[in-house]
Formats: structure tokens, sequence, C-alpha cells
């Protein structure tokens, strides 16, 4: 018996060796899973069968549900446009200008991109601490330009501004998170 | 039931915490230090010819059941503690834009 | 190169200290706890699980705090993900992914085992390994598969807040009755003269309530995650 319970700690000290070398968050998460299913092994060794139980259910299958969830939240770009014209069309054959360029800048960043049409105009205050949004599209009729309203805290600004450096017709603006632009 | 190899991984996981790059690999480092300590401290009630704490006939010896008492308590709280980091580890990547300590010590300046 | 160089020396001398400490550590162990444990927790507590009997009854102060702090941490996770005024639709991640056939099934195959599991694991706990913190923890993996079957099963969001908060209160209330039969804070209410089956109602109570508790923290830490951004 003492034979196999060091050979599960020696496998243990195996696995979190890889994962501190590892590069890939996904790949972390399930030597994470298989890690906590052989350390409750241990536990059952140890003489303690109600530690086991609580790390069976805990450790293997919810916290691995956690991870999973908060890495995909985490490749998400959410676009909050006003705009209801042909820019950001997207169909099988025409494809809008600006749907092209906000499709160049998420696959730059192996991102994934969701736009939701909002054609009324909500009100601006704190809308980015609160509900995770990280662009807002909007036109002005008369001289026909269109904003990109983001954060000035994020990096992600930075790329897009040098995206549309030689367009006109489109111009990148930067907010802080106090300020409001109406 | 080797203490010096539960002590290890423990070594391990601050070996992690301090030289990773990424965030999320940061919170799995916390992780692995938990599961070292409750090796750690089932290790101290251990004996050799002790039963598991359950009361039945003709036992004599029993494991010490106070450390496992704590040790349920642990693990629950750490389940909860991660979940609160992951929460802001999502905030600090819409704020921010990327995940890497590097950048966002450059960002806030 | 130079820090991951001094990193590793330093961790190499704390193993040192800690192979220097063992040696120390055998001279201050000692077996009394055990026998007393051994022979006194029946009579004391009534119940034949000895971890069971700690943490119910000698420690039930650290566990009512083991629970506030879980009621903390739900509450600051949903005031960081929900946002006030009226609630719009929601979008679940389980809508754009299609779900094969089998998965659904399956699941809804062993949605009753599981439930039937939990329950049982937090019944018995003070007579085989189990009880109220890992079977609530089973409990909320069986209510996290009726996500597989039916994405939008869970809508009262409020309603399992305010269901959480009662459960406290009510463990707070329960543990604290013995001060009117026994004149002391945080133990059995029943009186010792009666007989042990009586006296196991006062474990499977607080069971139920802390099983239920940790399995509604669970799941709203969840659906939490899911909401998050979105609403």
């Amino acid at each position: 018996m003492v034979i196999i319970a060091n050979l599960i700690q020696v496998l243990l000290i195996a696995i979190s060796i890889s994962i501190v070398f590892s590069k890939d968050n996904t790949r972390v998460v399930v030597f994470l899973a298989s890690f906590s299913l052989l350390s409750a092994c241990l536990y059952f060794l140890n003489k303690a069968p109600d530690v086991a139980l609580a790390e069976v259910a805990i450790g293997s299958a919810i916290m691995p549900l956690f991870y999973i969830l908060s890495i995909s939240k985490q490749r998400e770009f959410i676009v909050m446009s006003h705009v209801d014209d042909d820019y950001l069309k997207n169909e099988k054959n025409q494809k809008g200008k600006g749907y092209l360029l906000l499709e160049n800048f998420t696959d730059y960043y192996k991102l994934k991109l969701y736009i939701f049409n909002d054609a009324e105009k909500a009100e601006l205050k704190g809308i980015f601490r609160k509900s995770n949004v990280d662009l807002i599209i909007e036109k002005d009729e008369s001289t026909n330009t269109y904003f990109l309203i983001g954060k000035q805290s994020s990096i992600l600004m930075n790329k897009l501004a040098q995206l549309v450096e030689n367009d006109d017709k489109t111009i990148v603006v930067k907010v802080k998170e106090s300020e409001t632009r109406d | 039931m080797n203490p010096i190899l539960s002590f290890i991984i423990i070594l391990i996981g601050i070996y992690g915490i301090c030289t990773s790059k990424h965030i999320i690999k940061s919170i799995v480092c916390f992780n692995l230090i938990q599961t070292g300590t409750i090796l750690l401290f089932l290790n101290l009630g251990y004996s050799e010819e002790g039963h598991i704490p359950i009361i039945g006939e003709q036992i004599e010896k029993i494991v010490d059941p106070i450390p496992q008492a704590l040790m349920i308590t642990t693990i629950v709280i750490g389940s909860t503690i991660t979940a609160l980091a992951l929460i802001l580890s999502i905030k600090i990547f819409h704020y921010y834009g990327s995940l890497y300590w590097k950048v966002v010590f450059d960002r806030e300046g | 190169m130079i820090k991951k160089i001094s990193l590793l020396i330093i961790l190499f001398i704390m193993l040192i200290l800690f192979i220097q400490m063992q040696f120390d550590l055998k001279g201050y162990l000692n077996y009394f706890s055990h026998e007393y444990f051994l022979s006194h927790t029946y009579k004391d507590t009534a119940s034949s699980n000895i971890v069971t009997g700690i943490y119910l009854d000698y420690r039930l102060f650290d566990s009512i705090f083991e629970a506030s702090i879980l009621l903390i941490v739900v509450s600051g996770i949903v005031y960081m993900t929900t946002k006030e005024g009226e609630e719009n639709e929601r979008v679940f991640i389980f809508e754009k992914v299609k779900i094969s056939n089998l998965l659904t099934i399956l699941s809804r195959v062993l949605y009753p085992f599981m439930l039937m599991f939990g329950v049982y694991i937090i019944i018995h706990g003070h007579l085989s390994p189990g009880g109220g913190f890992q079977g609530g923890a089973i409990l909320a993996t069986a209510v996290l598969i009726t996500y597989y079957i039916d994405p939008d099963k869970i809508t009262k969001f409020s309603l399992i807040i305010f269901l959480e908060k009662l459960l406290f209160i009510s463990i707070l209330i329960i543990s604290s009755l013995s001060l009117l039969t026994k004149n002391v804070l945080f133990t059995n209410f029943i009186p010792n003269q009666t007989s042990n089956t009586y006296r196991s109602i006062f474990l499977i109570l607080l069971n139920l309530l802390i099983g239920i508790k940790v399995s509604l923290g669970l799941v709203s830490i969840f659906s939490s995650f899911l909401k998050e951004g979105r609403s």
C-alpha cells in the first residue's frame, strides 16, 4: 500500500511540473482535473474518506467547469452599434465595409466577434463598467462619418487606430472611464 | 504518505506563481498550493495501525479526526475563492484588453 | 535568468529547512486526542462518524463562520455581475452550440439518480462518510446537468439568493437554540437523557440545511458566470 501511495505522489509532482511549463490554457484545465482526481485517491489512502468525497465532487467536477466558462468568456469582442445602414451588413455575397474591418481585426487577435444592434440611443454613462461592451459605433448624419468609441485603457484600441489610419470616413475615439460623450 | 514529497508540490506552486506570465495560470498554481497543504495536514494525524474514524465494533485505534474536519471546510472555501478570482480576471480582460501580467503593469503606468 | 536562479536557490533552502523541521517534530506528536475522541464522541454527540461529530457539535462555531464566508463570496459575485434596472432577455452560451441528442438523453436518465445519491449522502452523514458539504456539492452537479436538458430552466435568480439568506438565518437560530434548554451556546439542543436516536435529529436537520445552502451557493455562482456581461 505504501508503494502505491508513493507512486501516486510522484505522479502528482510530474503533473504539477507539466502545469507550470505548459503554454496552452485549456490543456492546463484538463491537467488540473486529473490532478485533483489523483489527489482524491491519495486522501483515501490516507484514511480520510470524507475529504476524498468532497474533493471528487468539487475539485474534479465543478472547478474545471468554472475555468472553462471563464476562458470562453475571455475570447469575446462585444460590439454595440447604433447604426442601421449597410455599414455593418453581414450576408453571403456582400459584407459591409465596417464588418470587414472588424473581422480583420478580430482574426488578428483570435477573438470571437459579437454584434448587438441597439436602435435606440441608450444612456452612455457608466455603460462600460456595467455590461462589458468593448466598442460602440455611431454615425454622424451631416458629414457621413462613423465614430468607433472604445476605452482608453484597453490595448486593443491602439491596433484598431492603426488599422483605420488612412481612412477619412472612420474616426477612433478613446474615452476615459469617468468621462461621458454625447 | 511522505511529507517531503507533498512539500515539493507546495514549492512547485510557489515557483509557478513567481514565474507565470498569464493570470489564469497563476490562479491554477494557487490550487496546487492548496492541495499540497491538505496533504501535509492529513499526514500529521496518520498512523500505521489506525482505522478510518467511524465508530464500530472491535476498533482500538483510529486516525486523528481533527485535521480531516478542518480540511473539508478548506476545500469548499477554496472553490468559492477561485470563482471570485475568475470573475475578477474577466473584468480585467475587458478593461485592459489583455491578460498578460506585463501588459497590465505597463498600462497601469 | 538571474531572477529564476535566485528563486530556485531560495526554494532549495526552504526544502532543507523543512526536512530539518521534520526530524524535530517527532518529539511533539502524541496520541492523546485519538483515544479521547474514540471513547467520548458517541456519548457526547450521538454520531458514529467522528468527523461529522466534530464539525457539528464540538466545533459548530467554525462551521457557522464557514457558511457565512460562502454567503459573503456569493453576494460579492452577484453584486459584480448584475446590472440594476429592468432585466433584458438573456443569451446563454448553450443556445449557439448545438448539443447532441445522446448527451441530452443520457443526462435525462442520469438526473434522478444523481439527486437520489446526493440526498442519501446528506441524510446518512452521521452514520457513514459524507455530510452536508459533500452532499451539497453532489446536488449542485445534479442541478447543473439540467442546463444541458433545458437552458432556461432556472429563471428566478433573485429567489435563489433570498432562499440562501433565509437558510443561513435558520442555521444560526437552530444552533443557538441550546441556550434555552442547556444554557450553553452552539451544541445539541435536545437534552442528554433522551435516547441516541432522538438526539440524532439535530444532526440530520443541520446536515440538510447546510447541504441545501452549499448547493444553492454553487448554483448561483455558476448562473452568474453565464449571465456575466449579457443582461
